[in-house]
């Protein structure tokens, strides 16, 4: 008959409080393994949502990206860009997209009045504010009917109208792109991302606040002069029909140039998978790292179990002696050690969520938790200490009773 | 009346690598239930081998052993864990009680290995070390108390589980002899109450108390 586990914890906790300091130094060496396994746990989870949110303000997961590949150069020199009526050829190729929208970019000098500043200009369809969910905050946005009508047109972003206007009134004012003079139909709404990996601005969406569009008949007829489209982006209705849309796409594209693969096609969700799968790496390899500093913490735990069973002989002869058997010692000691190791990774988990808001204060990088990094981690202190505690506890379970008792 | 122990030809060999030690040479004998038995013997003749084989601590190299009618040389050790747990109560020359429990949780270790609950435990323990003339003492560390006190406590966790022989090793060896007599007065009463008692000793003195001496030299018994 067995020491019911509740016993075994009761001798164990005894046990714990009689050695006050040793107990300590474990749990230490256990918390801060832990502590650092919950910090790298929320960094990485930090850097992973940062980035997926900026994707999502992009444009979503339904997005796919087509300009040059600027990793290839054409053996036959093909064109890098698209002409508008091949645009038209691809969407009739390939209906099963939502939206499209050729853009082609111009940069320039913008002026109005005495004031003027360096800008890109980018020539877009309708189509645009809903493939970046994206449209005006104030008057209209580019329509069909000012493509077709190739208008003298342009909606402007706010860092422009800042630049311009001040706060003067810039709708239905008249502004000069490359001596091209533009009527302003609309102000985009204002974009904003906090900026948590601290490079560059506080805001790290504001370059699109710079952006102006004007319609792309306008751009290609009136303003650059060439049908030179270097961009085109579309939308899947879904996210998950965004890959198998990229695969058609890359198809046609061969076709358009020979078999060259002079277009380089990006897929927002093939790109998020990416970003999770690096995630998911980045997450065990971190995770590995930390896991070594609680592997110090076990051979520590080791050490110190194999000396306090080397102090403890007599006392293990003497429970022998009075009956306990060999597995009521074995679990006297490992319970000892995984109540040890528990505690410290409760501490350690506590101390290391307290301290994910200083960390990232520290390091202007956001650290983000989440519930279940706090199981792992308390898995992964405890496994150490049960690890930890087996070689010790076999040994005091093998002793022998009688050189046990004699033992000085 | 019937034996509570019986043994036939035990030898016991240890094997030191390249010496080994014949510590029993073919030893049998038997111990009746309420007898009163002193084993003496010269130290190094084999009767701490023959306590520590009669304990359950130990197993004979050859030989059999009846404890209760059951024979026990060819038992596991687990097994062995609850024989000793509930058929042999110790008492040993040093006392050996666990210095961080109090005198009761002392007394109450061998109960707790054989499964019994906290409050039938604390009785149990309460009424045995009335019954040693400790009663006062259950909550202090084995540390406070003096050694004949210690000793008491010792017998009375030997006696807790009401085993069918309680097996002493030297028990006056480490007490003055004012103490030591207390100690043997309480071996004859619990005697006196039906108890079998071996008593392991090379004091001429506490083998006079018992009513048969086994004596053992260079292992073989000679009387």
């Amino acid at each position: 008959m067995a020491i019911s586990i509740t016993e075994s914890i009761r001798v164990g906790l005894s046990d714990f409080w009689s050695r006050k300091i040793r107990s300590f130094v474990t749990i230490l060496g256990i918390m801060l393994g832990t502590m650092s396994v919950i910090v790298i746990l929320a960094m990485v989870n930090g850097i992973n949502k940062q980035t997926l949110a900026w994707m999502m303000e992009r444009g979503g997961l339904a997005k796919i990206t087509i300009h040059h590949n600027w990793g290839y150069e054409s053996k036959k020199n093909l064109p890098d860009y698209f002409t508008l009526k091949e645009i038209f050829n691809i969407r009739e190729l390939l209906p099963e997209a939502q939206y499209y929208n050729p853009e082609m970019n111009d940069w320039g000098r913008l002026s109005y009045l005495d004031k003027s500043f360096r800008t890109r200009v980018q020539g877009i369809v309708p189509d645009f504010q809903f493939i970046e969910e994206w449209s005006v905050d104030q008057g209209r946005f580019i329509s069909q009917f000012d493509i077709d009508q190739n208008n003298d047109v342009i909606v402007i972003g706010t860092k422009a109208v800042e630049e311009l206007f001040g706060s003067a009134e810039p709708l239905g004012k008249f502004i000069n792109f490359n001596s091209r003079r533009l009527q302003i139909i609309g102000i985009m709404k204002h974009r904003y991302l906090k900026n948590s990996f601290n490079v560059g601005d506080e805001n790290s969406l504001d370059y699109l606040n710079w952006r102006c569009f004007v319609p792309i008949s306008t751009m290609i007829n009136k303003i650059s002069g060439e049908d030179k489209i270097n961009t085109l982006t579309l939308k899947a209705h879904s996210p998950e029909e965004a890959p198998d849309l990229a695969d058609k796409l890359e198809e046609i594209l061969l076709n358009m140039r020979q078999g060259e693969p002079i277009f380089d096609i990006q897929s927002a969700k093939e790109e998020a998978q990416q970003i999770e799968k690096n995630a998911g790496t980045f997450r065990v390899v971190f995770f590995l790292i930390s896991i070594i500093s609680l592997l110090v913490a076990g051979i520590v735990i080791i050490n110190i179990m194999l000396a306090t069973i080397q102090e403890r002989t007599r006392e293990i002869g003497i429970r022998l002696a009075v009956g306990a058997r060999r597995f009521d010692i074995f679990i006297q000691f490992l319970v000892q050690t995984v109540i040890v190791t528990f505690i410290g990774g409760l501490i350690g988990t506590a101390a290391g969520i307290s301290m994910l808001n200083i960390v990232s204060k520290y390091m202007e990088f956001q650290l983000i938790a989440y519930p279940g990094m706090v199981i792992v981690a308390l898995a992964v202190a405890v496994g150490v200490g049960f690890l930890a505690g087996i070689i010790p506890a076999v040994k005091a379970a093998n002793l022998d009773p009688v050189q046990a008792l004699h033992y000085e | 009346m019937e034996n509570v122990i019986r043994f036939e030809n035990i030898e016991k060999i240890y094997d030191m690598g390249k010496v080994s030690v014949q510590a029993l040479r073919g030893v049998s004998s038997d111990i009746k239930k309420g007898e009163f038995v002193a084993v003496i013997g010269p130290s190094g003749s084999g009767k701490s081998t023959l306590m520590h084989i009669m304990g359950c601590l130990d197993t004979a190299t050859t030989g059999s052993y009846w404890l209760e009618g059951k024979e026990i040389s060819k038992m596991k050790k687990n097994r062995l864990s609850q024989i000793r747990n509930k058929q042999i109560g110790f008492v040993f020359q040093t006392f050996n009680l666990l210095p961080h429990l109090n005198v009761r949780r002392n007394v109450e270790l061998p109960l707790m290995y054989s499964g019994i609950s906290a409050g039938k435990r604390y009785k149990m323990a309460e009424k045995v070390l009335n019954d040693v003339g400790l009663g006062d003492r259950m909550n202090h560390k084995p540390s406070e108390l003096s050694g004949g006190q210690r000793q008491r406590v010792a017998i009375a966790r030997a006696i807790v589980n009401n085993p069918a022989i309680i097996l002493a090793d030297e028990p006056t060896g480490n007490l003055d002899t004012s103490s030591g007599n207390d100690i043997l007065s309480i071996f004859s009463q619990l005697n006196l109450t039906g108890n079998t008692i071996i008593i392991v000793t090379h004091d001429p003195a506490v083998a006079q108390r018992a009513d048969r001496i086994i004596r053992i030299v260079d292992g073989l018994i000679v009387e």
